[in-house]
Order: C-alpha cells, then structure tokens, then sequence
C-alpha cells in the first residue's frame, strides 16, 4: 500500500506537503516538512482508495521553533 | 531499481501496462540537484513536467508586491510543474530542490503530448491521473490555513 498524504500544519504559519509515504502516518509520530520537524496530531481519509493508494488527510504542529521561515 | 518499476510507484501512472511504463520511461531523463538548486523560476516558460523520485522540493510564489511565499513542500512519488505543460502558459511558482541529491524524472512537453495522440488509452488514463492529482492538490490548498484561503 501507498500512503499519499496530504500533511497540513495546525495555525497556518507554515506551508504544508505532500508526499508519498510507505507506512501510515500514526498520531504521535514525528515528520519533517522542509527544514521543521513536526508532530501528527490528526490522521483522517479524505477520499476513497483506488487499488494501492490510500489517500490520507494528517494535521500536525512543530515541535520545535522553526529557523528560517 | 529499473525505471518502469519505480514508476509503477508513482500515482501519475497508476494503470499503465508494463508495455506503456516503458515508452514513458524512454521519454523520462532522470535529473539531480544539490539543496538549495533552482529547478525552474516564476514566469519562465514551461515546456516539461516533472515527478519527484527521491528527495522533496518546494514551490514559492511572489505575490503582485514582489512579496515571496513558500506555498508547500512536494515529496517522493508527487507530480509538479504539469500546469504549464496543460496550459502552455508561464510557469506559476518557482521551485526549489530543498534536500541534497533530490531526484526527479523530466518529461519534455512535446514528447509527452506525442505519445499520448500515438496511444490515446496511454493519453486518457494520463489525463485522468493528472486531474486526480491536480483535484487531491486542491483538497489540501482548500484545508491548509497556509494558503490564506
């Protein structure tokens, strides 16, 4: 299975990704996003999954201050 | 790992047979960039697209005051630079590779549009692929407060 996940960060003041990931992001587990490590606060199904894909919806914070945005 | 396989991985091509992942990958040319390497600038002319192998990008875009944004980061397997090569127009954002030794694979336009009328069943499901990932990229705009929608 690949995950496509659509990563968007709580508060707007960083910009969001998207990308193909292996195993499900799980609510708890650290991504970074550019230069920023963030935390996964909220995993969701945004639309339904066509043979290997799931499409999946992840609303995460930073966990740490951000240098250079 | 053999092109047609990693491509087999890539949404953008999801339902193409073995037979039509090998003609893409005849026009696909896989290129590298270190971090921080400009891939194409804002306002350039778009004559390829582009799908992310390895490593991640990010797209910026400066607003009618010349102010610069970063819009979102792109990852593995994700499909960037495509509006241009659907709307012959310049190209919206600038990109940028952020991680060392990303790698993407570039289809040239005029190839890509050529093997889509030589196969139209290659063409359709291309087509349908793209606007899936054009349709997934606007459900994330529309929930990121990033985008100040």
């Amino acid at each position: 299975m690949i995950y496509k996940v659509s990563y968007v960060v709580i508060g707007g003041e960083y910009p969001g990704s998207i990308r193909n990931e292996t195993e499900r992001p799980q609510v708890g587990s650290i991504v970074q996003i550019g230069r920023v490590k963030f935390e996964v606060m909220e995993v969701q199904e945004i639309i339904p999954p066509r043979d290997d894909f799931q499409f999946l919806h992840a609303t995460v914070r930073p966990i740490k201050p951000a240098n250079g945005h | 790992m053999e092109l047609v396989n990693i491509l087999k991985g890539i949404e953008l091509f999801h339902g193409l047979s073995d037979e039509q992942l090998a003609r893409l990958a005849a026009i696909s040319h896989l290129e590298t960039y270190p971090a921080d390497a400009l891939i194409f600038s804002q306002g350039s002319p778009g004559d390829k697209m582009y799908v992310i192998a390895r490593g991640e990008i990010e797209v910026r875009f400066k607003d009618h005051q010349g102010v610069a944004h970063s819009a979102i980061y792109l990852g593995a397997g994700q499909l960037f630079g495509e509006m241009a090569l659907l709307d012959q127009g310049e190209r919206s954002a600038s990109v940028i590779a952020v991680q060392d030794g990303t790698e993407v694979y570039a289809i040239s336009s005029r190839d890509f549009l050529a093997l889509c009328q030589a196969d139209p069943a290659l063409g359709f499901i291309m087509m349908r692929n793209m606007a899936l990932d054009l349709s997934f990229k606007l459900r994330h705009r529309n929930l990121d407060p990033a985008t100040g929608l």
